[in-house]
């Protein structure tokens, strides 16, 4: 807030919003603990070994354990333009569920489901599993629905798009350059 | 077969999830949230069929529970990847990978949604603190322009700062329901199970003034005779019990009570700080607290916060507590309260070894000099101490104001804290220094509300304790104490006073509740620039279509109100019913002038309100801008003044009316001001500023009405918003002990 950042365009702007929730002193530092949390508001999809990844490249030489807006920001705009992280679409998520389910029962028990987010895979520590069960258990028969599940974790993104816009914005203005710098004879 | 299934078991400890990360997109969420808790204590019953709760009503669900009756389902249930090829266990794995990162990504959204309540919340609170922090400043750069103002040998001072209470004024009869009870001095234990017992009641708990005026003038005497530093030890207890920010929730107090016991000996207590302001029994907290002080001198510390202060009380809410709850006699027993605040302690040492402060300390903080000051001349904080020509220290000032107001931040270096106007943020560094300066361990502080009651930050060093539940909202924060041991190693008990009022809610009705009643602070805070707002909007629509795009209307909220928040994350809630491509201003407007907002603005006050309501402000205003001491103020006096006066308070009013204004109050036309027609121009702006108020309102309610979007989401702030009052039950609290961090 007193520190002001200049955002050059409407991605920086995106994920500056984004960021600035977890910006407890208006300093734009956050604890470095937030970082997927950022990410997965603005829309992607990441796993958590690419949350790491993007931690592990925007954590502040100056001060461990925060990063900075202007950092995360010139690492993470490539990233969108280039479509990393990315969600899939509801067939995928549907596939995916599918591989667990050979037997084509459309749901899941939760003994099931629950040793296998527990126990294989980026696992679910308690809390989440605990948060999870609101969301995935069908409480009269006591299973994962999981056609039902998707439709719950389905969430609009349109990061992508302004990212996609930008990508376009810079390789026209390249164009010109690149025109202006050798004019055609 | 069903007997074997280990999921129909009692799994789990049965306990219901404390708040934390949680979820609410689903319909059937509340449904959902309410077995899924209790699903964990499902039994199989005597014939081996689970009992489930609901027997299932939809053929789908009766013909699942068969399925799963029938097929071989168990084999479920044995490690998931055993006996499987080695391709379809990789499969598997990543497809686990794959909804694990999904779900973390709509986790991620419902703790975003948490995130920016409170920050509204906070930034709404700060933001409201800068105002008055704006009057600290405003003050101090007067005194810096108009060095004659602290000339010794002033004549006809009409300050009132350094009196006390006259001693013989008449108490009047107040109407309405009196508890009947009797207190004397000394206070003693039963005194205060007495108090305690009429407080807690919704009705019938105020006490005679006369006990009031008891208690707080026997309080005030009392404090007096103590250094401006307590020195709290161990030694006969082998342990202490620390509080933080009540701020008027007589419920989280005697929470604290009933779990921790009353204070003793082997029991003592320290409160640090903001017992009043915002919440709606500050006064009792306040009586409490000082008759506890008075029963237990050896056991009670009470710690200066910056909420006692009646600066800040004309612009929390205390003020306007005691003068509802007192018509009568509100002025003599606001008064008698500033005696209290004057001579309360700045702040306590633990053993020597840790201190105990409301805010923090910055890097000039030198505890001697502390020590040393004279802290009865600080009625007020946020008003320069001018007492009969006396100087101003303003060094000495500038000491207390940085241990009442800092906050710790988390990167190095002090400075100047932007976010409250005054004070500073002060990183690990200058706590480390800080403490090897003074040789002392570590330092507890309060002043900022947490989720969790507490805090730990700079290693350890400095932890915050807020003992305000439900701070912001019924639902928003727990509350916590501290307790240390001989060797001063802590732990801490978190709670919820009123628990089952929150308890009975879903998850999504408790979101509901907090993001109305955030949603209903922003929009109060918004209407102070109303008039901006929508000048700006119309700016960038010039072809009157009512709508604008997203991003400009997130750049006029930013420019106008200057909160840093995420406007985008906010826009269907403010402007509501619009689509994803422009935004309807209209309707952003209109839900401000909706009946929930305009009431929820006149319960509150603004800055000139407080301003006029606190007429000592307005007298050391006059004093200070009155330079030669003669009692009156001329128009060059004033015109210096003004130009300060614009440029702390912008948008409040300009330099040509301000002149106006000096010229309106020379009300007998002799070309200058006295002090009683600078208060009256006071008074009577603000009549002037309210009729043109309500002739506004009155010209608006013939136009068009809202949208219907917009009436149901203040219907929905309205109903969320409504609090019923009850009894206070200390036993309906949802305690749990945190233990200390290695």
């Amino acid at each position: 807030m007193e520190i002001a950042i200049p955002l050059a365009n409407e991605l920086e702007v995106r994920i500056s919003e984004a960021f600035c929730i977890f910006d407890i002193h208006g300093d734009k530092y956050i604890d470095t603990r937030n970082v997927g949390n950022v990410l997965r508001f603005l829309g992607c999809v990441p796993t958590e070994k690419e949350v790491n990844q993007v931690i592990a490249a925007t954590e502040s030489a100056e001060n461990p354990g925060e990063t900075h807006l202007q950092k995360f920001m010139a690492h993470l705009s490539p990233l969108l333009m280039d479509r990393k992280m990315e969600p899939a679409s509801a067939e995928q998520i549907l596939a995916a569920f599918e591989v667990l389910d050979p037997e084509n029962k459309r749901f899941l028990t939760k003994e099931y489901f629950g040793k296998l987010m527990k126990e294989e895979g980026e696992q679910f520590n308690d809390d989440e599993m605990k948060a999870m069960w609101r969301v995935a258990i069908d409480p009269i028969t006591e299973n994962v629905p999981y056609v039902f599940y998707i439709n719950q974790l389905k969430h609009k993104t349109t990061i992508y798009d302004v990212a996609e816009v930008l990508k376009e914005e810079l390789a026209s203005n390249d164009k010109e350059k690149k025109k202006e710098r050798n004019p055609m004879p | 077969m069903l007997r074997s299934c280990v999921c129909l078991q009692n799994g789990g400890s049965g306990k219901r999830r404390s708040s934390s990360v949680e979820d609410a997109s689903s319909c059937r969420s509340s449904e959902i949230e309410r077995v899924g808790a209790s699903m964990q204590t499902t039994t199989l019953g005597s014939n081996g069929q689970p009992q489930t709760l609901t027997p299932p009503t939809s053929t789908r669900a009766s013909s699942l529970l068969q399925l799963f009756q029938r097929k071989g389902w168990c084999k479920h249930f044995r490690k998931p990847l055993r006996g499987m090829s080695a391709t379809r266990a990789e499969k598997t794995i990543r497809a686990a990978i794959f909804i694990q990162k999904w779900y973390r990504r709509h986790q991620a959204r419902q703790e975003m949604r948490k995130r920016c309540n409170w920050q509204i919340f906070q930034n709404v609170e700060y933001a409201c603190e800068q105002d008055q922090a704006e009057l600290y400043k405003f003050f101090n750069d007067l005194i810096k322009h108009m060095p004659q103002a602290i000339e010794a040998g002033n004549k006809g001072q009409t300050s009132k700062q350094s009196i006390g209470p006259e001693k013989s004024a008449t108490l009047y009869e107040e109407t309405g329901e009196m508890a009947r009870i009797q207190l004397e001095l000394p206070i003693q234990k039963k005194h205060i199970d007495l108090m305690i017992d009429v407080f807690r009641k919704k009705r019938g708990n105020r006490l005679h003034p006369k006990y009031v005026c008891m208690i707080l003038r026997e309080a005030a005497k009392c404090l007096k005779q103590m250094p401006n530093l307590w020195m709290v030890s161990t030694a006969v207890s082998q342990q202490v019990t620390i509080c933080g920010d009540l701020h008027g929730k007589l419920d989280d107090l005697l929470v604290v009570l009933y779990k921790n016991g009353l204070p003793s000996a082997s029991n003592p207590y320290v409160f640090n700080g903001d017992f009043v302001d915002r919440g709606k029994r500050g006064l009792e907290v306040l009586l409490l607290l000082l008759s506890l002080y008075l029963a237990f001198p050896n056991a009670v510390f009470l710690n200066r916060g910056n909420h006692e202060d009646s600066v800040m009380n004309a612009r929390y809410g205390f003020i306007r507590e005691v003068e509802g709850k007192y018509p009568r006699n509100h002025k003599r027993l606001l008064s008698l309260i500033d005696e209290v605040y004057r001579w309360l302690p700045l702040g306590s040492i633990l053993n020597n070894r840790v201190l105990i402060v409301h805010g923090g300390f910055s890097d000039t903080t030198n505890l001697d000099l502390i020590k040393s000051i004279d802290r009865g001349k600080y009625v007020s904080i946020l008003r320069p101490p001018l007492m009969d020509g006396e100087a101003l220290e303003k060094a000495e000032w500038q000491q207390i104001f940085d241990i009442m107001w800092s906050d710790p931040q988390a990167s190095q270096g002090c400075k100047p804290n932007a976010l409250r106007g005054a004070g500073v943020w002060f990183g690990p560094d200058t706590t480390e220094l800080f403490l090897k300066r003074h040789r002392l361990s570590y330092v507890i502080r309060s002043h900022e509300c947490k989720p969790n009651g507490h805090e730990f930050m700079h290693d350890n060093k400095v932890i915050t304790i807020f003992s305000a539940s439900n701070y912001y909202a019924m639902g928003s924060n727990k509350g916590a104490y501290m307790r240390l041991n001989n060797q001063l190693v802590p732990h801490f008990v978190q709670y919820i006073s009123a628990a089952s009022q929150t308890k009975e809610l879903s998850f999504k009705q408790r979101m509901g509740i907090v993001e109305c009643a955030a949603l209903k602070e922003l929009a109060v805070r918004m209407r102070e620039h109303r008039d901006e707002l929508e000048a700006d909007f119309k700016k960038y629509d010039p072809d009157d279509s009512g709508c604008i795009t997203i991003s400009k209307w997130c750049f006029v909220m930013e420019n106008v109100t200057k909160l840093g928040l995420p406007w985008r994350l906010l826009r269907d809630k403010l402007a509501p019913g619009t689509d994803s491509q422009c935004v309807n201003y209209v309707r952003t407007l209109d839900l401000l002038d909706t009946d929930v907002i305009m009431e929820a603005e006149a319960d509150g006050t603004s800055v000139m309100d407080a301003l006029y309501a606190n007429k000592a402000s307005l007298e050391t205003i006059f004093n200070i801008i009155d330079a030669d001491h003669s009692g009156e103020i001329t128009l060059d006096e004033f015109e210096k003044a003004i130009d300060l006066l614009v440029a702390h308070m912008p948008g409040v009013y300009s330099k040509d009316e301000m002149l106006e204004k000096c010229r309106m109050m020379d009300l007998n036309g002799d070309g200058k001001v006295d002090l009683n027609e600078f208060l009256e121009a006071f008074r009577l702006s603000d009549l002037s500023r309210k009729e043109q108020q309500e002739e506004y309102l009155r010209k608006r309610s013939t136009c068009q009405r809202p949208s219907e979007s917009v009436t149901r989401l203040a219907d929905t702030i309205s109903r969320n918003t409504l609090v019923v009052e009850h009894d206070i039950d200390p036993t309906d609290c949802e305690a749990k002990v945190v233990g200390q961090k290695s």
